[in-house]
């Protein structure tokens, strides 16, 4: 990915240049960014803004959750044709704080209803998924983990297909792709594979209805020492045939997800409802959330409230081994994110371009996990205890 | 004497004041634009659309942050500055349009509607350079 980056300074360098011509510069440069604070009141519990960062925020602020920078560049080729490049800072799953290329295709504008891409885009499982680091754009601090946590992958390596036209006056979307994606979590590895999907939106008068569904190949690799133990205990028992189901390369898995926005003078509502199927490796789950806002000048006061469920565990092997057992029990539980919570926030538009965001949310783990908390001992995921509030606050901007 | 002074003054405050003349929707000089809806016009820049109503390409054309922007959008598409901001923030960062190009002066956006064919831009109808088509009055 380095020639990219290489090719973001090289738009930054040319930029400034271009602008004093008598015809518009077909460069352009552009950024966002997020700096976050949150923190716990339970030192035993990091709070994580997704389900596979090996670190959170406990019970002292912490800037890694939620700060995030963002470049992009872009440049027209023609009239139809663009080039268009972005990329990120923020702590990454694995702890490091390297820039990741985010978004870079070129797009090719076929009829003025069709734009097709191809390059790395965004995974659109859900309604929110393409502004994920551009908390400016979006009314809460981060999207709500409840629903956002079933995709930890956010990119997708392919091409697509944006169809776009109105229809009595309603504006219709049909967005589909197609392709694959990767990521390193510490301790493991994540792919999906041969992703196809289809998302389609209707909007009208400020109300947006959305719909998407998705499938894939998966391959989930655990090389944590709780899963090598386990493995290694299962195998020298005689119960290796467990094995297959918590960690390798033949998973299918399927996203659906409908939402519904309505974005109107003063109110503001959202509400999203979306469903993870996974065969093996990890569970089968779904998430919720309701977030209801009101503009009044500067201000958007808003309310969410949200539940993660898991419907079913990623094993249900049994093997009247009691270590053993106990052992599968732990395994299943890491990877269970029920909670539910509620919480409630400000927005302050406190410039052109900078909001100001505070957010307070009481967030109840379990039944049969953490949630989105990562314990300070292992054995906590077997009781996930009382709630845990978790403060924000945030300072988003774009330039 | 007094009541045609203040009559005077109040008709200063409530009509535009000098430097304030008429908002217009405005085409380069060598563009085959024939007519721009208001509502194609609202399309283009809310990013709905990328060319005009017969499938012409055009690219549009930014003032500075000031006022003169924040009435255009606010005339056109009914959004306040923040408003608007979010919401090409949204489509530029998520890679679905690229953002309008914006000149660094009224000036240099006269410039451009004089050089560049297929643009369109917004300015006060007096700074229209001669040969660019008017295409939307914004009162």
């Amino acid at each position: 990915m380095k020639p990219f980056h290489a090719l973001l300074f090289a738009f930054a360098a040319i930029t400034p240049l271009a602008a004093r011509a008598d015809t518009p510069s077909p460069f352009s440069l552009s950024g966002f960014g997020t700096l976050g604070a949150a923190r716990t009141d339970n030192a035993t519990r990091a709070f994580r803004a997704n389900s596979v960062s090996d670190s959170g925020a406990g019970a002292s602020f912490d800037l890694s959750v939620d700060s995030v920078l963002g470049i992009q560049g872009s440049l027209q080729i023609g009239s139809r044709l663009d080039l268009t490049l972005q990329s990120v800072v923020r702590k990454s799953p694995t702890g490091s704080y390297d820039p990741r290329v985010t978004w870079a295709f070129a797009s090719y504008q076929a009829t003025p209803e069709l734009l097709l891409r191809i390059g790395r885009t965004r995974l659109p499982f859900f309604m929110y998924s393409d502004s994920l680091n551009l908390n400016y754009a979006n009314p809460w601090i981060r999207p709500p983990v409840e629903v956002y946590s079933l995709n930890p992958l956010s990119d997708i390596d392919g091409a697509d297909a944006l169809y776009r036209r109105q229809i009595g006056g309603t504006d219709i979307e049909l967005h589909a792709y197609a392709g694959h994606s990767a990521m390193n979590i510490r301790g493991g590895s994540a792919n999906l594979d041969k992703i196809r999907g289809l998302k389609a939106s209707f909007s009208r008068n400020g109300l947006t209805a959305q719909f998407s569904y998705a499938q894939a190949d998966m391959s989930l690799r655990w090389s944590d020492a709780h899963f090598l133990s386990l493995q290694q205990a299962l195998v020298a028992t005689g119960y290796g045939a467990i094995v297959p189901e918590l960690s390798g390369t033949d998973g299918k898995t399927s996203f659906m997800s409908a939402g519904l926005q309505y974005d109107q003078d003063r109110l503001l509502l959202i509400a999203e409802i979306a469903r993870r199927n996974v065969d093996r490796y990890i569970d089968t789950g779904m998430g919720w959330y309701v977030t209801a806002g009101y503009r009044t000048g500067a201000f958007t006061p808003y309310l969410t409230v949200a539940r993660q469920r898991e419907t079913s565990p990623v094993s249900s092997a049994v093997t009247g081994v009691a270590a053993l057992d106990i052992g599968l029990a732990a395994f299943n539980a890491g990877r269970n994110k029920a909670q539910r919570s509620i919480g409630a926030g400000l927005r302050w538009d406190a410039g052109r371009n900078v909001a100001v965001k505070a957010q307070l949310e009481r967030i109840q783990p379990g039944p049969g996990g953490l949630g989105i908390f990562l314990p300070s001992q292992l054995g906590d995921y077997l009781k996930p205890d009382g709630p845990t509030h978790v403060l924000s606050l945030a300072v988003d901007f774009v330039f | 004497m007094r009541l045609a002074r203040i009559l005077l003054i109040a008709a200063g405050l409530l009509a535009p004041g000098p430097g304030r003349a008429e908002l217009v929707l405005v085409a380069s000089v060598r563009t085959a634009a024939v007519e721009v809806s208001r509502e194609r016009a609202e399309n283009l820049y809310l990013g709905h659309a990328t060319t005009l109503a017969d499938g012409t390409p055009v690219k549009l054309i930014d003032l500075p942050n000031g006022t003169l922007r924040d009435d255009f959008y606010l005339k056109l598409t009914g959004k306040n500055p923040a408003q608007i901001r979010a919401y090409w923030s949204r489509l530029v960062f998520t890679g679905r349009a690229l953002p309008p190009r914006e000149a660094s002066s009224t000036a240099e956006a006269r410039q451009w509607l004089l050089d560049t064919p297929n643009l369109i831009g917004y300015m006060e109808r007096t700074d229209v350079p001669p040969g660019a088509r008017i295409l939307q009055r914004l009162p």
